[in-house]
């Protein structure tokens, strides 16, 4: 930007006069115009701080007036609150000495991305998807469509950008503990463990659209799902199914 | 207070200065018994001068004055009982044992320097400018050999003795001081003198480390044994003691045998802020040579032989290789043991890289003289100065842009584009037996030449690619260091360690490593996988401003604010060497490719070059007007280009630089040399850009050299 310009010193108030003397003191011959506005901003931010805070001291102290003790407290808590600097040398030196008496570690072979414990790493998923909706019940068991595609809620450091639950196919062997009933024109599927909230679902919607069961196998394995992720969840849902409903929040607890 | 004034009692008591502790313990209305119980706490060491709004003694102020005045006489009688008395003075870092001349009696206390240099005053106060110009005049008058080093000692000397007026809080005193000898200094200590003219208080120097730094250490000035002599000589005489004091406080004169210095060779090496380097400083052994590397079987084309011999020598490899295919097993003795630091084996990636490496580096222009490269500019366009940080691939492949807006930018140099892997969801659905499948995995839909990653909350300030391509590295003024995969471009790891400004990180050349120095004056080693740093480099009085890594990945070489250079050995974390002579902070630093000579360069436009195994500098470049921002050294060391803030690219000749160096142990044992005035002979040429400063500058393997700068309108 263009060097300072310096108001003319008859329309610049003393203040701004001041500052611009200041940073000419500190050999700062080249800044934009609103640095001085910002500066003084500053300045007054600063101050009107730091006697505010010693006005409480000097009234804790049951003293009538303000003094430089008081002032000089304000000052003293202020930075050690705000302007903090860095560690002094000595003690620096000293968690140096520390840290460089360790030997170096080994480093193991063939191990992959070398990174972080997981803890320490930006790569898990920072969101989770909605469950099903809770109307079927409350109870333990509910279908557990299969939401996420296989090994995609990990943390491994592939994208975390993933789970975009468009169509997917998912082919799920499923120990079907118990028959697949085909009931007239709905029919449910039950994967092992839920059984009367798979039944309590039919009236309302058709729980699973788009399945496809072979007819001629229906046993226990081989039940090709496919399945629209979102179709189990509330039509309003469907446009948006990333996003969160706050208020089922014990649905998390299922993940 | 009071326990200044108990100290001062059982200093009074120690030095047999009765009748002074009689009529003090009557002012002061302190009882007899309460001394033998107090104990001195380590903020009561014996004071001399107290401050003098301190003492709520009613006379108390007039009678420590005398005291000052009658033990200041008796300091140098009773010194010696002083300190045979005082018990286990402890070993304080950077407070000498010998300096009870200062008048302080301790008892055994831990490491409280910062503390008792508050209690530490030699002399009166209201007689500094007597001493100072005192010294100045005796000085003035010597002999012309010595007096350019003599001259050495009024910048310290005037910086600690009003540094010393400041913590004593005697105020007036310290501005008449600094209004009267402030024009005397040398011109490059004008920046550290302004710093200076706004402290005027005690208070003023609590949140500025680097000066509370200074007034702890001790500043190192370099003498021949005729100056030191001559300086003893006169210091001594009694009228002069109290100077004589202060000179031993807070100096550090290493004296070497030989030729007083002229002041040209004193300017080269001066200039930091903590003085020049002592001798033993820049003893250790380093071991400069490079690593060896692999071999393995190259697949042909001609002159494999040629690319596979690449083991560390001393000297740089002759531009026609005597083929034969000699390989030469003994170990470089300048070289480190291959296992010294655990690096990463290497993959087949990193194998197909090395080859591909070795055919281009057939293909490499060679340069010279007669050779120059040819440059690249590449001009970032819309920055509004916010370009803060620029690095390239080793293969110049990719550039990344850190900015002010905490964004950074990578994009492709070729015409291939960036492209991510797949999501998860698409990964399922490739084939994972077909021969093409790292192909596969790649997502040709988003593919870009430029993609934007977000994640720090402040102006990045450093950037680097990994040697491998996978990771890039950028740190920030929010304090971190952010590891982000380029496979995927999003961030993996957030290193916090650092609490303030990241002002640089590297990746070392084996990657796995990487080094990043800040605003809180110290440099820390990282691996990728540890999330607390590996070694903490500490020694700097101010910020650490670059960090580079030696091509053996053993050593790191950070340049600070304070004007000095310092080599670090990764292994334990010593300082190995220090490097002093510039006279700003340096920003730029390079190391050659054979790993013997380090460049630096400052935002005082010079260029230095050092001898790392002798420690000593070896040449001065100038010709920049304003900070030099990038170095870099081409592929086989012929070639030093420099880029600045003057909007220039300049190419040296470093074949020259470095031919003939006179380093006999007589060269060594000063520690200086005689620098040849050849700054025009050496340069190659000087290129303009449209008012584009340059920061960033790359030579690729086949030595064409790409630099970076953003367009600034003015």
């Amino acid at each position: 930007m263009e060097p300072a310009k310096m108001a003319s010193p008859k329309s610049a108030p003393k203040d701004a006069q001041v500052m611009a003397q200041i940073l000419k003191d500190m050999g700062i011959t080249e800044y934009e115009p609103r640095v001085i506005n910002q500066m003084l901003e500053f300045t007054y931010r600063y101050v009107t701080t730091i006697l505010e805070d010693a006005k409480i001291y000097s009234s804790h102290a049951k003293k009538s007036n303000v003094d430089a003790d008081d002032v000089r407290l304000a000052i003293q808590c202020r930075t050690d609150q705000s302007f903090t600097s860095p560690p002094p040398r000595d003690f620096l030196l000293d968690i140096a000495r520390q840290k460089n008496q360790t030997p170096l570690p080994l480093i193991k072979p063939y191990s992959g991305p070398r990174l972080p414990p997981d803890r320490y790493c930006l790569t898990a998923p920072n969101y989770r998807l909605k469950s099903l909706q809770k109307k079927v019940s409350s109870s333990a068991g509910r279908i557990t469509v299969p939401r996420l595609s296989v090994g995609a809620v990990s943390s491994r450091p592939s994208t975390p950008t993933l789970g975009t639950p468009a169509a997917q196919t998912v082919s799920v062997s499923a120990k079907v503990g118990t028959p697949v009933s085909l009931a007239g024109q709905r029919f449910t599927v039950q994967i092992p463990s839920s059984q009367a909230a798979v039944k309590s679902a039919t009236p309302t919607t058709p729980t699973v659209q788009n399945v496809l069961i072979n007819p001629s196998l229906i046993g226990p394995k081989n039940i090709l799902i496919t399945t629209n992720m979102v179709s189990s969840q509330n039509p309003s849902n469907e446009s948006n199914p990333l996003k969160r409903k706050h208020e089922d929040d014990d649905d998390y607890d299922n993940l | 207070d009071r326990q200044t004034l108990v100290a001062v009692l059982q200093f009074l008591r120690r030095s047999n200065l009765r009748e002074s502790e009689e009529i003090l313990r009557r002012e002061a209305r302190l009882l007899g018994d309460d001394l033998g119980a107090a104990a001195l706490s380590p903020a009561g060491a014996g004071l001399l001068g107290a401050p003098g709004g301190d003492a709520d003694a009613a006379g108390g102020e007039a009678l420590l004055s005398r005291v000052t005045t009658a033990a200041a006489t008796a300091i140098g009688g009773s010194a010696a009982t002083v300190a045979s008395s005082s018990p286990g003075v402890a070993a304080v870092t950077a407070v000498p044992p010998g300096k009870v001349g200062g008048g302080v009696a301790v008892e055994d206390q831990p490491d409280v320097s910062a503390v008792l240099s508050a209690y530490n005053q030699q002399g009166d106060p209201t007689l500094y400018e007597e001493y100072y110009s005192g010294l100045k005049h005796f000085i003035e008058c010597s002999l012309d050999c010595h007096r350019a080093e003599l001259s050495q000692l009024f910048y310290p000397l005037f910086v600690h003795m009003y540094l010393e007026l400041v913590y004593n809080q005697h105020e007036s005193e310290a501005k008449s001081f600094f209004e009267r000898f402030h024009g005397d200094q040398e011109c490059y200590y004008q920046d550290d003198l302004r710093v200076l003219s706004s402290l005027t208080k005690k208070e003023h120097m609590k949140g500025n480390e680097t000066m509370l730094d200074f007034r702890t250490s001790k500043f190192v000035l370099r003498i021949s044994r005729d100056s030191y002599q001559l300086l003893k000589r006169h210091l001594q005489e009694k009228q002069n003691n109290q100077i004589w004091n202060i000179v031993q406080e807070h100096l550090y004169i290493d004296i070497f045998d030989g030729m007083p210095r002229s002041k040209q060779q004193i300017d080269a090496m001066v200039g930091s802020l903590a003085g020049e380097a002592k001798r033993e400083a820049n003893k250790a052994k380093v071991f400069f040579g490079l690593l060896k590397e692999p071999e393995f079987d190259v697949p042909l084309d001609d002159e494999d032989e040629e690319g596979e011999n690449e083991e560390g020598k001393p000297k740089k490899k002759k531009p026609k290789k005597d083929s034969g295919g000699s390989k030469s097993k003994k170990q470089d003795p300048n070289a480190p043991p291959q296992n010294r630091i655990p690096l990463p084996e290497l993959k087949d990636s990193d194998k197909l890289d090395k080859v591909m490496n070795m055919k281009e580096a057939a293909r490499r222009v060679r340069l010279g003289p007669e050779c120059l490269p040819s440059i690249c500019f590449y001009t970032f366009l819309n920055a509004y100065q916010g370009l803060t940080a620029v690095d390239i691939t080793d293969d110049s492949s990719m550039i990344v842009g850190g900015f002010a807006d905490s964004t950074v930018r990578v994009w492709s140099v070729t015409p291939k584009k960036l492209r991510s892997v797949k999501t998860a969801a698409d990964l399922s659905l490739i084939d994972k037996e077909s021969d093409d499948v790292l192909e596969r995995i790649m997502d040709e839909k988003t593919a870009s030449e430029l993609k934007i990653l977000y994640g720090h909350s402040g102006p990045v300030y450093g950037t680097s690619f990994s040697p491998d391509r996978n990771y890039l590295l950028s740190c920030s003024e929010d304090g971190t260091v952010r590891l982000w995969s380029l496979q995927t471009f999003t961030c993996l790891v957030g290193y916090k360690g650092h609490n303030y400004p990241v002002w640089d990180t590297q990746f070392s050349p084996y990657g796995y490593y990487f080094v990043s120095g800040g605003h809180d004056r110290v440099a820390r080693l990282w691996a990728t996988d540890h999330y607390q740093p590996l070694r903490i480099f500490a020694g700097h009085l101010a910020d650490v401003t670059c960090t580079r890594f030696h091509p053996n990945s053993n050593y790191i070489a950070t340049g600070s604010a304070d004007r000095t250079v310092r080599l670090w050995d990764v292994l334990n974390g010593n300082c190995v060497r220090i490097f002093t002579g510039h006279k700003g902070p340096i920003h730029s630093l390079a190391f050659s490719p054979n790993g013997r000579f380090l460049a630096t360069g400052a935002t005082d436009g010079r260029v230095l070059l050092w001898d790392i195994g002798h420690g000593l500098m070896v040449g001065e470049l100038k010709g920049h007007t304003d900070t030099v921002y990038a170095l870099r050294f081409s592929r086989d060391g012929e070639i030093l280009a420099s880029g600045s803030m003057d909007n220039t690219v300049r190419l040296w000749d470093a074949v020259k630089a470095f031919e003939d160096l006179e380093t006999d142990d007589f060269t060594t044992a000063t520690g200086h040399i005689n620098l040849p005035e050849n700054s025009q002979d050496l340069l190659l040429g000087t290129y303009m850009t449209k008012s584009t400063p340059v920061i960033h500058l790359h030579f690729t393997r086949r030595n064409l050299l790409l630099a970076a700068g953003a367009y600034s309108s003015q």
